[in-house]
């Protein structure tokens, strides 16, 4: 038997293009589904942890499935944006707890998560490195964020305009970080997270400048009255919010009327939770109340569906790559017939012949099985991380 | 002899397993933060033994238009419960980061009667730099009726923090309740006498009480211990045309020089402290009393 494999072996390094190819197409068919399998019960994971543990979510009228992506995942799709009175709406009940979410902003491609400190606490994520964020203009980052953009506390990070041709739009807040989360292996990792007031005033909704009432530069005064002063574009506007200017940043108009893409919501039981989503269901109100579980639920069994003709592909496309393996195989022994002819005049069997050709199938076939064993193990261990990018 | 020491032995762990629960238990105080003093007396009073309760703004310092330092604004996001007055009261807290599920705005319960003022008038006074009353009016507790309300708030986020403690919270609440209603009610009675009576008061935070007490309030922007100058007095008697005042509210004892010049215009002084801060002697209610007392003689 070790002759048969010696001699199967060499057959295979002599024809590397062939055996390539043979192991290619074999790999491919067993590691694709495999890798699929292991990827999407690592999103059904992930999306189903952090759906169970966030309760409900208040969002405005429209795709249930963008507001849950974007609250608990903080994917780019934002749903419309609803007011900051929501929050005040759900703390009057004295049924729920509620948490603002404003996830609509990038800083370095990762999403600006505006919120309270109570987040942290709900998602019971701890600081790794340096301390929570206190002032306005401060932020927290995912250990991911910080991983990968190699920033510490100390280090600053920069709002980015929503649009590149946006030049009379937002300016950008160049924001201190004050901490980095402990890796949490959820979302949390891909974020910069600051106070919900730091969001508004990265949308403009809030600004600093030098004091327009005792300036002594007439050139940034556009009219004055004893009762009011307007400044032109000329007046300066700080960009980053340092101890010195701080006092000067305000936020223009009615935080109620500010805004939000979400409210995390936490019913005190679930006769609370029964309640205020009765208050939601009437007409007239211009939100909605969606628990994330049964979004995502709906998600995975559309996922599962997909994922069944996934696998129907993938058998069909298996059984025409043996078929054409088996193809191949028997080309080839035509295609050997003087080899073949050579070694029965040599004296040997045709059980010989079987047991030269079986062995290289068996070659074949385990550096297939170990390849695909390789590429399993890796997809198995950067899962959280190709389901993240991927996936959600 | 070594089962004597086996027995001691066994008798010690368990004493020590006895105790330690009561250790935890007396550990469960909940820490409460406020941002002036009558909110940090309300609490204290219902809180009682279960709460400590941490009020950080320096003395001299009115808290209105405190800033905190980062340091102090770290122990206020660590704290269980932040007392906050709310009516655009603790400005500082626009620029911080809190989390909003431990904090209380007291004032909430009467929101939509709070007093706006339309003022751009600012001034200085102590370490805390310029500052304008403009906006809302904030000196909430002066209607003694919305101080109760305050004390209801603090007491419910109480109970909320720590439910077992539910029967002495509302104990001391209903003794607090009692004492600011009784305040309520004697300077209703006293004021009363002669509704809508003249008065001047030498600062804008009396909105609340005037509005209550039915008092007919102009106010000045002058301080205790600081001469107002000329413009100021100047001021004053252009107010005085066709409003016979005839006494001024002080927020603490004014200059004798100003209180002189005042009884030359037939004006007496008298204090009616908000009291922002810790008094020297006493607390908010027996300072309270002393102001109804202090309003008794103008209505005499």
């Amino acid at each position: 038997m070790i002759d048969s494999l010696y001699l199967a072996w060499r057959y295979l390094t002599y024809n590397k293009i062939k055996t390539f190819i043979l192991v290619a197409c074999i790999t491919t068919i067993a590691a694709l589904p495999l890798s699929l399998e292991i990827l999407l019960k690592e999103s059904e994971r992930q999306l189903a942890l952090r759906a169970e543990t966030s309760p409900l979510l208040i969002g405005a009228k429209g795709s249930a499935l963008d507001l849950v992506m974007n609250s608990l995942y903080f994917s780019d799709e934002m749903p419309a944006p609803i007011e900051m009175a929501a929050v005040e709406q759900v703390m009057d009940t004295g049924l729920a707890a509620p948490i603002p979410l404003y996830v609509r902003f990038h800083a370095r491609g990762y999403p600006i998560v505006g919120t309270t400190l109570d987040y942290f606490e709900f998602r019971q994520l701890q600081i790794g490195q340096g301390e929570q964020f206190g002032m306005l203009g401060q932020c927290v980052i995912g250990a991911e964020v910080a991983r990968q953009l190699d920033l510490q506390p100390g280090d600053s990070i920069v709002s980015s305009p929503e649009t590149l041709f946006d030049i009379a739009g937002i300016y950008p807040l160049k924001m201190t970080i004050t901490g980095v989360l402990a890796p949490s292996h959820s979302a949390d990792d891909l974020a910069v997270f600051v106070d919900i007031m730091t969001s508004w005033v990265i949308q403009g909704l809030g600004h600093g400048h030098q004091d327009v009432t005792t300036t002594s530069d007439s050139s940034v005064i556009l009219k004055k009255n004893a009762a009011n002063v307007t400044a032109n574009a000329k007046l300066m506007q700080y960009s980053e919010i340092t101890k010195e200017n701080i006092e000067s940043f305000h936020l223009h108009g009615d935080q109620a009327s500010f805004p939000l893409t979400s409210v995390l919501v936490i019913p005190n039981d679930q006769k609370s939770s029964a309640l205020l989503q009765g208050r939601y269901l009437e007409r007239e109100t211009h939100y909605q109340v969606v628990r994330p579980k049964e979004v995502i639920d709906a998600l995975m069994a559309t996922i599962f569906k997909i994922r069944n003709v996934l696998d129907a592909v993938i058998v069909l496309v298996g059984i025409t790559t043996l078929l054409a393996l088996a193809l191949v195989f028997s080309l080839s022994l035509r295609l050997r017939e003087s080899e073949i002819d050579v070694i029965f005049k040599l004296g040997c069997n045709r059980a010989t012949i079987a047991r030269l050709l079986g062995a290289e199938i068996l070659i074949i076939i385990m550096i297939s099985t170990t390849v695909c064993l390789g590429l399993l193990t890796l997809v198995a261990h950067y899962d959280q991380i190709l389901v993240r990018n991927i996936f959600i | 002899m070594r089962l004597n020491k086996l027995l001691r032995l066994i008798l010690f762990f368990s004493v020590l397993m006895l105790a330690l629960p009561l250790q935890v238990n007396a550990e469960k105080k909940i820490t409460v933060y406020t941002v002036n003093y009558p909110l940090f007396y309300f609490a204290k009073r219902i809180g009682g033994e279960h709460v400590n309760v941490i009020f950080p703004a320096p003395p001299d310092v009115d808290p209105a238009f405190w800033t905190p330092d980062e340091s102090t604004v770290r122990k206020y996001q660590q704290a269980d419960l932040i007392l906050l007055n709310g009516a655009n009261y603790e400005k500082w807290t626009k620029k911080v980061s809190l989390p909003m599920l431990r904090t209380v705005d007291t004032s909430r319960s009467f929101k939509a009667t709070l007093i706006h003022i339309e003022t751009s008038v600012t001034h200085s006074h102590g370490p805390g730099g310029d500052h304008s009353h403009g906006g809302t009016a904030f000196t909430t507790w002066l209607d003694f009726s919305q101080a109760a309300l305050q004390a209801e708030a603090i007491l419910k986020s109480f109970v909320r923090k720590t439910p077992e403690h539910r029967q002495t919270f509302a104990d001391n609440f209903a003794a607090l309740e009692a004492d600011l209603l009784q305040l309520d009610e004697r300077l209703k009675a006293i004021t009363a006498q002669k509704t809508m009576f003249p008065l001047v008061a030498s600062h804008p935070i009396y909105q609340y009480l005037a509005r209550r007490y039915y008092l007919d309030l102009k106010m000045m922007v002058w301080e205790p211990d600081a001469d107002p100058g000329r413009a100021e007095w100047q001021k004053l008697k252009k107010q005085l045309k066709g409003f016979p005042a005839l006494w001024m509210l002080w927020e603490g004892e004014p200059l004798a020089e100003s209180a002189d010049r005042l009884g030359d215009m037939g004006i007496s002084s008298i204090v009616f402290a908000p009291c922002f801060s810790k008094p020297k002697q006493g607390d908010f209610m027996s300072v309270m009393q002393q102001n109804v007392q202090n309003m008794e003689k103008i209505f005499k």
